[in-house]
């Protein structure tokens, strides 16, 4: 029965991890930039929807809106700053950087530095035999399977998704194909904001709103992502659930300051053997 | 726009555009946060008494620096409003913090150096204390008064601790939750200072009073993911949850806990930080019947402390509240003793106050009056145990008397 909820523990995290690491691979694959602001993007989402919550409207209504106001913060500061930055990745960090800490730092000044609880539209749990399953937890389970299936059918099934990896492939070659690649960055830089706000708005429950929330899942996620390497889409997704399960489930075996480390000695273990990450595929460029 | 535009601006990249805006960058991170003068009103004879206040008004402890300053501000007031200290008005010199141990010693050597304060109050977190105190108070020769809560073993001296300590939030409270949990403790902690120490003095006093400590773990402070311990809570069948993980991580830990049905089982969640302040983190269903120990709380509802909390939530409003978990308490206290001090010493020089505080004591305060127990530079004062009901704190027991902090004898 613990090999139960153990196996539920691990996919309910790791499909919170995937989420957040879906918009930050989206547009680290897709367009080259580490967007350090990730983490406040997340921020914002979960914001959004105790705006919500706060002036008595439903949570979901709040948790459907949160993907379309991260967007359109995504899509203002990409027509405004992160456009500035596509060929110096470097700069892009840091520029981004410096956005997150903005974010950050306006979220706190609103929130008068206070953390907020946000209650989840299914409390509870059902009980299986001796061992209990959050409702919430299971429903993030299986929103994360229908985002995941559904970006991945955008950008592999659609218009859009061929104008997107045409873009990613040889930016010349698509604008001379008639591809506005100026417009096509514009949209996968908010459609990955937007995956960032949903991702917030549906672990806002589980945590609590406050503003260093995203913070502890920046760092890990540039580690999925690394993990994923030039696989696109598919590999930061790939590395998300790998560096997802194993936070974890080691500390089931070992101390949980030594599972935190270990994730990234084993992380990058793996990328120094299987070194086709994105490092590489800058460097080539 | 096209990327290929980029490169002559990336190639001009010159070294003198590197140092300009290197230049500019350390300059800006030399400045941070923000620093408040606070001038007294009023027409005034004499020359101010100058009073550092530095603590956290950004950054992630900002919850607890923002109420801490509004206190300061408060009491400062009112000893202008009553004519000063020795005819002298208060003036008060308020430093951002900013959460950053390293920003906060430049700030408290400007308090020190430049400004030239009569006394420093301030720090939350026992690191801020541990960075800050040798810049003010041996190479400022100044006098230090921190208000938080904390682990002890502070024992520099003029260096007064007005927080409660290790000995005054588990002596009474352990047996408490005993009696009212069980045996088989669980320790599950943030991995930094302060919860090392508390529960090395927690364990001591739960094996004496007959408990055992089944498990003692440590998580990094910002850790999200708790099954594994939430796991060994359930199959241990432990009774008391004795928590020192700390926000953000707490948040998602007591959640975990709650929907593996802890409490539901009869389980005690036990949290000597959480004050009124704290009930926010997780929804009230979450925390039922969590108990906590401090100095005070709004349900002591003793005339005094309600008196305050009318002036304080007139001046601040309510989003910030003024508890004892974010040391606006021990700030409150902190600064009414050492006024008594400089009364009582008629002087402002750190000698004369130093040896005057080693014995102040104010009747009044919330949760009651306090006094310094001579040569330790801690306070003893009254404790209270609470459980938390419906999103609100019941009072359930009360310290017959002034506890001791059993510190520095």
């Amino acid at each position: 029965m613990s090999v139960v909820s153990f196996a539920f523990d691990v996919l309910a995290y790791s499909a919170i991890f995937i989420l957040v690491v879906m918009g930050l691979g989206v547009i680290a694959s897709m367009m080259g930039i580490f967007n350090f602001a990730h983490g406040e993007f997340v921020l914002l989402g979960a914001y959004t929807v105790y705006l919500f919550q706060e002036r008595g409207l439903p949570v979901w209504a709040g948790m459907l809106a949160a993907p379309f106001a991260v967007a359109v913060v995504g899509l203002l500061l990409e027509r405004t700053v992160i456009r500035r930055f596509y060929a110096a990745p470097v700069a892009a960090m840091l520029g981004t950087y410096a956005i997150g800490l903005s974010l950050r730092e306006g979220v706190r000044g609103l929130l008068a530095g206070q953390f907020y609880s946000v209650i989840s539209p299914l409390v509870g749990s059902f009980d299986l035999g001796d061992i209990s399953v959050s409702k919430w937890k299971a429903a993030v389970i299986l929103m994360t399977l229908l985002v995941m299936v559904g970006s991945w059918l955008l950008l592999t099934r659609t218009r859009f998704g061929l104008q997107v990896r045409a873009t990613l492939e040889n930016p010349a070659l698509a604008r001379a194909s008639g591809i506005s690649t100026d417009k096509i960055y514009a949209a996968t830089f908010s459609f990955g904001a937007a995956l960032a706000g949903l991702a917030g708005g549906l672990m806002v429950p589980i945590y609590s709103l406050n503003a260093d929330m995203g913070v502890p899942f920046l760092i890990k996620s540039f580690l999925a992502v690394m993990l994923g390497g030039a696989g696109g889409f598919e590999g930061s997704m790939a590395g998300a659930a790998f560096v997802g399960a194993s936070s974890a489930a080691l500390p089931w075996v070992i101390k949980p300051v030594v599972a935190d480390v270990l994730v990234f000695v084993i992380a990058i273990a793996i990328v120094k053997f299987r070194p086709e990450g994105l490092l590489s595929r800058w460097r080539s460029s | 726009m096209d990327q290929d535009d980029y490169k002559p601006r990336l190639q001009s990249y010159s070294r003198r555009l590197f140092v300009q805006r290197a230049g500019l960058l350390s300059g800006m991170v030399a400045l941070g946060g923000g620093s408040y003068l606070l001038n007294p009103t009023g027409a005034w004879a004499a020359s101010p008494i100058k009073v550092g206040i530095a603590t956290d008004l950004t950054g992630p402890i900002s919850w607890g620096g923002i109420p801490n300053s509004n206190v300061a501000k408060m009491v400062i007031q009112d000893i202008n409003a009553s004519g000063g200290l020795l005819g002298r008005p208060l003036q008060m010199i308020l430093e951002d913090t900013a959460t950053n141990e390293a920003l906060a010693v430049t700030k408290v050597r400007k308090l020190v150096q430049k400004d030239k304060v009569d006394v420093v109050f301030g720090g939350i977190t026992s690191s801020m204390r541990n960075a800050i105190k040798d810049t003010i108070v041996n190479r400022g020769k100044t006098l230090y008064i921190y208000p938080q809560l904390y682990e002890g073993k502070e024992c520099t001296q003029y260096l007064y601790c007005t927080g409660p300590t290790p000995a005054q939030q588990c002596d009474t409270f352990i047996p408490w939750l005993i009696k009212n949990g069980g045996r088989k403790f669980y320790l599950p902690s943030a991995d930094y200072v302060w919860p090392h120490v508390l529960n090395a003095y927690a364990r001591n006093v739960i094996e004496k009073n007959g408990g055992e400590v089944v498990g003692e773990e440590y998580f990094p402070v910002d850790h999200n993911e708790y099954s594994a311990t939430v796991q060994k809570i359930m199959s241990n069948k432990v009774n008391v949850v004795f928590n020192t993980t700390i926000p953000p991580g707490v948040a998602a830990f007591f959640k975990q806990l709650y929907e593996a049905g802890f409490q539901k089982n009869g389980g005690r969640l036990a949290c000597v930080y959480y004050d009124e302040n704290a009930l926010n983190i997780t929804p009230a269903h979450e925390i039922e019947g969590l108990a906590s120990c401090l100095d005070y709380f709004k349900a002591v509802n003793d005339p005094y402390g309600n008196k305050l909390q009318e002036k304080y939530s007139k001046l601040f409003g309510d989003k910030n509240p003024f508890t004892a978990g974010s040391a606006a308490t021990g700030m409150y206290r902190g600064i009414r003793l050492w006024a008594e001090a400089v009364r009582t010493a008629k002087s402002v020089k750190r000698e004369p106050v130093a040896a005057a505080l080693d014995h102040a004591r104010i009747a009044d305060g919330p949760g009651g009056g306090s006094e310094v127990v001579p040569g330790t530079r801690h306070l003893k004062m009254n404790m209270y145990t609470a459980v938390a009901k419906s999103g609100k704190y019941e009072i359930v027991e009360k310290s017959n008397g002034p506890v001791m902090p059993g510190e520095c004898a």
